[in-house]
């Protein structure tokens, strides 16, 4: 019986990353041929296929330049995040034994805001590294007051999220007083913007820097995958597994980090996605992380690109911050899910 | 034609090597200019500039080069009046933050920008690189970016006073860009003029001291004020008072009680036109300020020395001179009325 429950999850896994593949692959060219400026569909597959060597072919260099430049290392880059906090939550809910749990509703993402903020306002150091390094250590700083009032990692779940919502409180406030203290109207403004998330600002440059720590964070993941299904029955069954349960937890919690901080620092604090995200891939694959972990990723990367296309031509000349949307989509299918998983009465 | 061109040709070179003395030398193209921590090369006169920000649109507009201009954006307020019929011929793209590739669809050939939010390493909008990259010249507002080079905030608070030398360097920056120096010279001796006139008019006076109001969510909420070292400050200055607030912050928020307590002489009551508040409107400003019973009681209100402002003057700007000749039209009025 369970063979067969496994297989069929198997089965599913597989579609599952087929057609997600395929669709993400369709978005992501749809994102590279949609937008405000208007460019043949010719002139953009001539402008990838002489990016990679394939043709020379001669293409106005504004339009090759949108294309190249804007829209495909954009889309790149939200395919990433969105893999990348699907993860995150995937695991928080794994390590927490929590629904709810993900870096945003954990206040993770408040504290990056704040550590990127505070470089950005205040001027403490200049330039992508600081910026990064500083939302990395508001992360952490998060995770720390998180760790603190939930007194250790050990207690109860609900106790984790409820510290996790003070910490979004307090953190979010530090950057309200960071703002009103020191910014301009204009900054003020911008900051806004920026902490509901964006991928505006998006090239090449940030696309390497995710490529190269996402891709790292989610190798160790992939490794972690039976240690999280362990997890899932609690701490002592993990313990009685065999899994260094303290040693893991830090590991998973240090890495779920760096990728939130990362792609804070990149792109804003985008919510929604690391929630929804693992509960659609777990209604399809089942709960098993050596499933769930691909499943969320590719998910992730689709919901997010999916998005960001809507963001950019929602409203004309103008781009609506990435969070408001993946809230409007996301929150609609959020709601299918719950009815659909109500308990059977 | 070929004559033609050669007789041109030949023009030109009389002209380019007498020079005419009387007026402002003409551009000679490869240009540098250095903007804001940068070298940036004019190949030639732009043709199709696109505008990001009112006040450098406005700049452009009263530099007669509505013509070269493809578009515009980012439009807190309505274009000066004397402006409108020129920038009726140049496309607004929108009040708000555009898209890159909504400017990039223009094929501009320059863009200039008044804000870092607009055009700068942290914007989500464009980088000066972007455009860099495809051979379109940039340039930013010195007034934008000083802030930065003063105190490595890239928006905020400045470490000394503004005032409108930044303002003509930019205007001298941009009239030699588009070849229109003498253009560009006029309008500057026309602003030099009105300022000192205002210097003139108006000495030192220790009692007098402005506070600046450019909006509120709600008239319970905190009111949005005009601090620090910004263009209010110099309004308050030229005017021979001071801002009523001594905060650091260029746009703090402070709720009533602060504001009398800092008991301004004059209120100042800006109009801001993107209707976003009820208490944007210059009129309902007053209207809470004569009317609401703790409020009321602030001596400028009591004085009627309450006063109207475009709320463009608030950021650094051409409009900041206009702004204090607005002012100083109503102070005038009271004092002889008094």
């Amino acid at each position: 019986m369970r063979t067969a429950t496994d297989i069929g999850a198997g089965m599913r896994l597989f579609l599952l990353l087929a057609v997600s593949a395929l669709v993400l692959v369709v978005a992501i060219a749809a994102a590279t041929a949609i937008g405000e400026y208007n460019i043949p569909v010719r002139t953009v597959l001539l402008t990838v296929a002489n990016e990679f060597g394939l043709t020379a072919a001669d293409v106005p260099k504004i339009e090759a330049s949108v294309v190249w430049n804007l829209r495909l290392s954009r889309s790149l880059v939200a395919a990433l995040c969105g893999a990348g906090l699907a993860i995150c939550g995937t695991i928080l809910q794994a390590l927490l034994r929590n629904p709810l749990a993900e870096p945003f509703v954990l206040g993770v993402s408040a504290g990056a805001s704040t550590g990127a903020v505070a470089v950005l306002v205040l001027g403490i150091g200049a330039g992508a590294v600081s910026l990064s390094l500083g939302a990395f250590v508001g992360a952490f700083a998060a995770f720390a007051v998180v760790a603190l009032l939930s007194n250790g990692a050990t207690s109860g779940p609900n106790h984790t999220i409820l510290a996790g919502v003070a910490a979004s409180q307090l953190f979010n406030a530090l950057t309200a007083y960071i703002v009103t203290t020191s910014a301009s109207a204009q900054q003020a403004r911008g900051v806004m913007f920026w902490m509901l998330g964006s991928f505006g600002g998006v090239r090449w440059p940030q696309f390497h820097l995710l490529a190269i720590v996402l891709l790292l964070c989610l190798a160790i993941c992939f490794l972690m995958a039976r240690a999280l299904d362990a997890f899932t029955f609690g701490d002592e069954d993990a313990a009685a597994l065999g899994i260094p349960v303290a040693r893991t937890r830090l590991v998973l919690f240090a890495v779920t980090a760096l990728m939130t901080a990362t792609i804070v620092s990149q792109v804003g604090a985008i919510g929604f996605v690391g929630l929804v995200v693992p509960h659609a891939a777990r209604y399809v694959v089942g709960p098993v992380h050596m499933r769930l972990l691909p499943a969320s990723a590719v998910l992730g990367a689709v919901f997010m690109v999916i998005a960001d296309i809507a963001s950019r031509v929602i409203v004309a000349q103008q781009t609506v911050p990435i969070g408001v949307v993946t809230a409007l989509v996301g929150v609609p299918f959020f709601a299918i899910i719950l009815y659909r998983a109500r308990p059977q009465t | 034609m070929n004559t033609t061109k050669r007789l041109g040709l030949l023009g030109f070179m009389i002209t380019g090597f007498a020079g005419v003395p009387a007026f402002a030398a003409p551009t000679s193209y490869p240009l540098e200019i250095e903007n804001c921590g940068e070298t940036v090369v004019f190949e030639k006169a732009p043709e199709n500039a696109v505008a990001l920000g009112q006040n450098s649109a406005e700049i452009m507009l009263l530099l007669g080069l509505e013509d070269r201009m493809a578009a515009s954006a980012f439009w807190p307020n309505d274009v000066l009046p004397e402006l409108a019929e020129a920038n009726g011929k140049v496309e607004t793209l929108t009040v708000e933050f555009p898209t890159l590739e909504a400017v990039l669809q223009q094929q501009p050939d320059f863009v200039a920008a008044m804000l870092t939010t607009l055009m700068g390493p942290d914007s989500r909008v464009a980088k000066r690189g972007d455009f860099e990259d495809l051979g379109i010249p940039t340039y930013l507002a010195p007034s934008a970016c000083s802030t930065s080079l003063d105190t490595g905030d890239a928006y905020g608070s400045r470490d000394q006073l503004w005032n409108m030398d930044l303002l003509y360097k930019e205007i001298d920056d941009l009239a030699r860009i588009f070849d229109v120096q003498e253009r560009g010279d006029a309008v500057i001796a026309d602003f030099k003029a009105r300022e000192a006139a205002l210097r003139e008019q108006f000495p030192k006076n220790d009692d007098l001291t402005f506070l600046f109001w450019f909006s509120s969510a709600s008239a319970a909420d905190d009111a949005y004020l005009g601090g620090g070292n910004g263009p209010s400050g110099f309004i308050a200055d030229l005017l021979g008072g001071r801002n009523a607030l001594d905060t650091k912050a260029e746009w703090p928020t402070l709720n009533w009680e602060g504001i009398m307590a800092a008991d301004p002489t004059i209120i100042v009551a800006t109009q801001v036109d993107r209707n976003r508040w009820d208490l944007d409107k210059a009129e309902n400003k007053i209207a809470f300020l004569e009317n609401d019973p703790t409020v009321s009681q602030m001596e400028a209100v009591q004085n009627g020395r309450i006063v109207v402002m475009s709320g463009a003057a608030m950021n650094p700007s051409i409009r900041t001179l206009y702004g204090a000749e607005e002012i100083a039209r109503q102070i005038k009025a009271f004092d002889s009325g008094e």
